[in-house]
């Protein structure tokens, strides 16, 4: 699992000279080898449908609904109103409220704090306070 | 609609009675709720579709929590996994319990932990089954979770809805619960092992589910000591 993550973690240092198939590819194989890792979030009860993996410290909101294939890492948050599937949220990651991501990557040390945002086939990354500022590359 | 209006909206979306909306919100909480049920069944409808497409044959199964669902399920995929290869999709507000139960018996299982969710509906399934090569399975059963009243608003996508009760919860039971009875295919009622030593009304909860479905077929089992699995393996059409 931490091989396909850590590839995927170099590709996406470029994000412009990405090639789609071999992400797609890395991510097909990551999700089929994720297992469960559920139990050490803070946060009320999502919604989760395995698997989903979630690094320590990872805080998440109200009515969010995780999975399937999804992975979060450590101290990341996902805030209320939030659906993820087939996505990899790296380290140090705020995402919400009221996203909606599928078959996304966000990279580590983003932050979103915007509502309302309901993506597909992205990476997303950076520091963006307004819809309008959101750095994403299509995968 | 300001930012307040629409959390409250939001929150009242998954809440059961409109008498809890304020009057200037009442209509919208109304045509949402309408709205909302109209959706889960028509990706209810394309579930089934997909299902049929591949030729499986679908159940769920619903009832109280400790009814014995997942008993039965063990038994049905102790006696059908030799020959037909079962997908079961677990739902339960936590832990991975029966999942893992079921999984001994060489099925595979998927979990659903459904949190602040009282019961499955079909975005849960449909998001599942979009990430499987449904050509790899024969028989999708869905083990709901352990509830008799709010399954009933929202339907799967399955051939057949299974409801299940054990007589260890009285028999009462089923004339307190006619949603679920109305629309399902199969009354399963369960831990018939126990009958002498509780004297439970059985023809009661018999006459029960038929006077508020008279299409439904009722069965007695018990998942501890297979009695009668054959003839619900044989309802279920095995």
């Amino acid at each position: 699992m931490n091989e396909e993550l850590t590839k995927i973690e170099q590709i996406i240092i470029n994000p412009k000279a990405i090639k789609k198939s071999d992400v797609q590819d890395l991510m097909k194989t990551f999700f089929a080898k994720l297992k469960n890792r559920i139990e050490n979030y803070v946060g009320d009860y999502p919604t989760f449908i395995e698997p989903v993996y979630l690094e320590d410290n990872v805080k998440i909101g109200d009515d969010v609904l995780l999975g399937p294939n999804v992975y979060v890492g450590i101290n990341s948050e996902i805030r209320d109103y939030v659906e993820i599937s087939n996505t990899i949220i790296f380290d140090n990651v705020k995402v919400g409220k009221n996203f909606k991501l599928e078959n996304c990557i966000v990279a580590k040390n983003s932050s979103f704090n915007f509502t309302d945002l309901n993506i597909k086939n992205n990476l997303l990354m950076g520091v963006a306070n307004l819809k309008t500022e959101l750095e994403n590359y299509g995968l | 609609m300001s930012n307040k209006e629409k959390k409250e909206f939001s929150r009242i979306k998954e809440v059961e009675s409109t008498n809890l909306a304020r009057d200037e919100i009442r209509d919208e909480v109304i045509e949402t709720k309408k709205a909302v049920e109209k959706e889960n069944d028509q990706l209810a409808s394309r579930v089934h579709q997909n299902f049929l497409d591949n030729n499986i044959k679908s159940f769920d199964i619903v009832g109280a929590i400790g009814s014995g669902k997942t008993a039965l399920l063990e038994r049905i995929a102790e006696k059908l996994s030799p020959k037909f290869r079962m997908l079961v999709i677990c739902g339960d507000i936590t832990t991975r319990v029966d999942a893992d139960r079921i999984e001994k018996h060489n099925t595979e299982t998927i979990q659903i932990n459904t949190g602040r969710e009282c019961a499955l509906n079909a975005y849960h399934i449909h998001q599942i089954i979009k990430n499987k090569d449904l050509q790899n399975y024969d028989i999708i059963f869905i083990e709901n979770v352990g509830n008799l009243i709010c399954p009933s608003e929202f339907i799967l996508g399955t051939d057949k809805r299974i409801t299940v009760v054990s007589i260890t919860e009285g028999e009462w039971v089923i004339e307190k619960h006619p949603m679920l009875f109305k629309m399902s295919d199969i009354a399963v009622i369960n831990k018939i092992d126990l009958k002498e030593r509780l004297g439970t009304n059985i023809e009661k909860m018999i006459a029960d589910a038929k006077r508020f479905n008279p299409k439904i077929e009722v069965i007695t089992t018990s998942a501890k000591t297979g009695e009668n699995i054959d003839n619900l393996l044989k309802l279920l059409g095995f």
